[in-house]
């Protein structure tokens, strides 16, 4: 156990966390006296620890802050671990392929059309069937050229030089400016803000896989694979990549960290999740409506500080 | 590291840049700064969008009769005295007006009889934002000109009413020499502009004069009210200067609808009522209208904030009110939307959000208003039980037997409907939050799905005038002396200013015969009758008349608290050395 979890800060980070997530999964049987959603009128703001029935007392709606807190947590976790690890999902082949094929790969034709074909679709240009039929196109050559075993002409594809511009054009505007500007412009769903938070914070992890993949792929078994005949393609992914990927494991936690803070930040402005969505962020918010109730933000600045600090230690080296 | 100079230059720039960024609408101790909560919208004196707009059109324009808020009455102000009026047969009245002789525009020119016809006339061109205007306007048919006096004038109006004398003069004069120098439009009579019709091919002198009109920037088109937009910093601050020569003052005693004391007028934006409510205890600001209800308690319960602020409350005109969008199938029919009024805890909501001190109401006539409040109906009661019967009644059934499943019913034609609603709410309201969060779990209950949308506050209004919405939650505001639902709920203003979409030609009718009632029994008849009718059909749901709180500095005198809207009397207000007494009803 003591190896597990290292030392004693460390195990109560653990247990912290995974008490934050048994009660996020559990939030909707757990036995709560009151619903997040219902708000009670008539103890609208009533403070924690008095003789009414609403122990942690209620925000200035009337809603009961400890059920809040509860599915806080819920949101908390099905936002914030999903996005994190989507964004390293995405970071770690992005960072990967950039780091082991650097600006050397090379595309066979039928390929570029379908993917062509595929984002003129995607992105809704005018036409966009005339997509679709591009990128039939290009998957009907190139199963005609497997068929056949025909060599295609091949273009080179500057997956360095895309993947690190793409990165350092997020990069450029800051996180919270782009995704308040997104979420404030458009309105977001729990899905959409789950979509955002990905798209915004890929770059690091791929700036740590692609980091690492330059150091693995000049290691001697690389080379010994590639003498062995082994494709490319197995190589990168069989071989570089669980390599190159260690460096998430230490950044997952901070990743993840940072997305529960960046989410009670957008919740506390007013934007991201619907209204009805209980939130850490939001009720700490509910305390410009009323300044007196400090209930309504201690008691979620104290979930928050607490989950980040467990976060940001299970990521410290033992 | 020494220092250089082209550095320390830097450094000074950025410094004074940062002073500059940071300071607050500039002399303090010689003006009146007052919180807004946003800008507003425009400046268009024809038909101000919101309230700020209204208030700051009514600082620099005048109409000719005008509020005092002294004592909630209409009053000449560019008009010496009250219309003299003359009932032609049974469906004919005229109303005369004289303007003041003082009275003139920014540059000194009389403000003429031909300005005032010049501005009906504008109410009418087409190609400006001027719809709700006609719908409150269109009574007067035209504007007979004295040859013998050009400030005299005769409004001949459609019908006969008891409002007229009182509508007819309450709107902005706008000069014609400044926005039609030209005279184009003396082209056409009034009646001509009203009778044109909507796809009609544009005019080159409308178009020409829509557009002269709308080339002045915000505050610049020239005025005959007493003060001048001198600044307008987006998201700051608006500053107004009394005019040096401003005609009012020549007039001894000076009336109160055209009293101008404070020298400078500062509109401060500060969208967050705790972080105005800060600024009014440390000094920047000095009226704090529409405190929040727990906001106004816990300063009052402050005794530091006592020995600084005077405080006030006196109920308002303004009622909370939901609204359904009746053009949608699933709200079309008025026993569903009786039975989403039930789910509405009105008595709840006036205890969570204003403290106790709403009124509950059965319709948008104010129960203070006792001659024309329909004390015969009952406010519609907050009971679950009944609104679940009443949707089955309206043939709505549970999809499955799931609890969580939402409501259908199959219409005749075999389509089938679902009853999901999205609610709309101003942000950064937590009175329609509150009441949008108690409708949603109430309707949850009986199956109704309902979706929150909070709707910046700049963009609300067009997104109802649009219909794209399901329910809303709003303020209506109201005022003791009219009551033209016309722009509301007539046909005249579907796709405009009637957001409900709301029309029958019985309310059509109705609402016609309110605006020309001709004694104050048979309009309290026809107002009662309204209000029993809006209940009946439900395209709206009052909820309850809100309370005006002011905190404003110890220090000034002249606020006249009141019921209408903004809440004191703006021009009236003077800072005195002697600390005026607490008012804490």
């Amino acid at each position: 156990m003591t190896r597990t979890f290292g030392s004693w800060p460390r195990k109560l980070a653990v247990g912290w966390l995974t008490l934050v997530v048994l009660t996020a999964l559990l939030a909707s049987v757990l036995p709560l006296p009151y619903s997040p959603g219902v708000p009670d009128l008539l103890n609208a703001s009533e403070p924690p620890f008095t003789s009414g029935s609403h122990w942690l007392g209620t925000d200035p709606q009337g809603r009961d802050v400890l059920s809040l807190l509860v599915f806080g947590a819920r949101t908390a976790v099905l936002l914030t671990l999903p996005a994190a690890l989507f964004s390293a999902i995405v970071g770690g082949v992005l960072g990967g392929a950039a780091g082991f094929c650097g600006n050397r790969a090379r595309v066979a034709f039928p390929y570029w059309l379908l993917a062509v074909g595929v984002m003129w679709w995607a992105l809704q240009l005018p036409l966009p069937m005339l997509g679709v039929a591009v990128a039939a196109l290009g998957a009907g050559l190139a199963a005609a050229a497997q068929l056949r075993e025909n060599t295609l002409a091949a273009w080179p594809v500057p997956i360095n030089a895309l993947v690190m511009g793409a990165a350092t054009t997020l990069d450029t505007i800051p996180r919270l400016v782009l995704v308040v500007a997104i979420a404030a412009g458009t309105g977001l769903s729990t899905t959409g803000l789950l979509a955002l938070f990905t798209l915004t914070t890929w770059p690091h992890a791929a700036r740590l896989v692609r980091a690492q993949m330059l150091r693995v792929r000049t290691l001697p078994f690389i080379e010994a694979a590639r003498a062995a005949g082994v494709t490319e393609y197995r190589i990168w992914l069989q071989h570089a990549m669980p390599h190159a990927l260690q460096p998430l494991r230490t950044a997952f936690p901070l990743s993840v960290a940072g997305l529960l803070g960046l989410e009670s930040t957008l919740s506390f402005l007013g934007i991201g999740l619907p209204p009805n969505v209980a939130s850490w962020g939001r009720l700490m918010a509910t305390v410009r409506v009323a300044p007196d109730a400090w209930w309504s933000f201690i008691f979620p600045s104290i979930m928050l500080i607490l989950s980040i600090i467990s976060l940001s230690s299970l990521s410290k080296k033992q | 590291m020494k220092p250089t100079f082209s550095g320390s230059l830097l450094l000074f720039a950025a410094i004074a840049l940062l002073l500059q960024g940071c300071s607050s609408p500039e002399d303090k101790s010689s003006s009146i700064r007052v919180r807004w909560s946003h800008d507003p919208e425009t400046l268009n004196v024809l038909q101000p969008p919101s309230q700020p707009a209204f208030d700051a059109a009514n600082l620099i324009y005048t109409s000719l009769l005008h509020s005092n808020f002294s004592t909630e009455k209409l009053e000449p102000a560019l008009a010496e005295d009250y219309p003299t009026t003359q009932y032609i047969g049974d469906s004919l009245t005229r109303l005369s007006y004289h303007i003041r002789s003082v009275a003139t525009w920014d540059d000194g020119r009389p403000v003429l009889a031909t300005d005032v016809d010049f501005t009906l006339k504008l109410m009418f061109c087409p190609g400006l934002p001027n719809e709700t205007a006609q719908l409150e306007f269109d009574f007067i048919r035209a504007l007979i000109p004295d040859p013998n006096d050009p400030r005299h004038f005769t409004l001949e109006c459609r019908g006969q009413s008891l409002e007229y004398p009182q509508s007819s003069g309450e709107f902005f004069i706008v000069p014609e020499a400044a926005v039609d120098p030209k005279g184009l439009l003396r082209r056409f009579t009034l009646a001509e502009l009203q009778r044109l019709p909507p796809n009609a091919p544009a005019d080159s002198a409308l178009v020409r004069v829509a557009r002269q009109y709308q080339a002045f920037a915000p505050g610049a088109l020239p005025g005959c009210g007493p003060y001048q937009l001198s600044a307008w910093e987006k998201d700051r601050y608006l500053t107004f200067r009394r005019k040096e020569k401003w005609w009012g003052s020549k007039i001894q005693p000076t009336p109160f609808v055209l009293q101008a004391r404070p020298s400078q007028l500062d509109f401060v934006i500060i969208p967050d009522a705790s972080t105005a409510s800060l600024a009014l205890q440390r000094g920047d600001l000095d009226v704090f209208p529409q405190v929040p209800a727990r906001e106004f308690a816990r300063l009052q319960n402050s005794s530091a904030a006592r020995a600084k602020l005077a405080f006030y409350s006196v109920p308002s005109y303004d009622v909370v009110t939901a609204g359904f969008n009746t053009r949608r199938p699933a709200l079309a029919d008025a026993l569903t939307r009786k039975a989403l009024g039930r789910c509405f805890d009105t008595a709840g909501l006036i205890k969570a959000t204003q403290l106790g001190a709403g009124q509950q109401t059965v319709g948008i006539i104010s129960p203070l208003d006792r001659a024309n409040y329909n004390d015969s109906l009952a406010p519609l009661p907050f009971d679950l039980t009944a609104a679940a019967a009443m949707l089955r009644q309206a043939g709505w059934r549970r999809e499955s037997t799931a609890d969580d499943a939402g409501l259908v019913r199959t219409k005749a034609q075999g389509e089938l409907q679902r009853l999901r609603l999205v609610v709309r709410y101003r942000a950064e309201e937590s009175t329609f939050a509150t009441a949008a969060l108690q409708f949603q779990a109430a309707a949850a209950s009986i199956g109704v799905a309902v979706s929150l949308l909070p709707t910046e506050a700049g963009s609300f209004a067009a997104t109802l005038k649009s219909g794209d919405f399901d329910m809303y939650v709003r303020t209506l505001k109201g005022n003791p002396f009219m009551f033209n639902y016309v722009p509301l709920y007539h046909s005249r203003a579907l796709g405009q200013s009637n957001v409900t979409g709301f029309s029958t030609p019985a309310s059509d009718r109705l609402i016609d015969a309110i605006t020309r009632a001709r004694t104050p029994k048979r309009k309290s008849q026809l107002l009662r009758r309204f209000q029993t009718m809006l209940q009946t059909e439900a395209p709206i749901i009052p909820l309850f008349f809100l309370p005006t709180r002011v905190a404003a500095n110890r220090n000034l005198t002249g606020l006249h608290v009141n019921s209408l809207k903004p809440g004191f009397a703006i021009t009236t207000v003077e800072r005195s050395a002697v600390p005026s007494p607490t008012t804490t009803p």
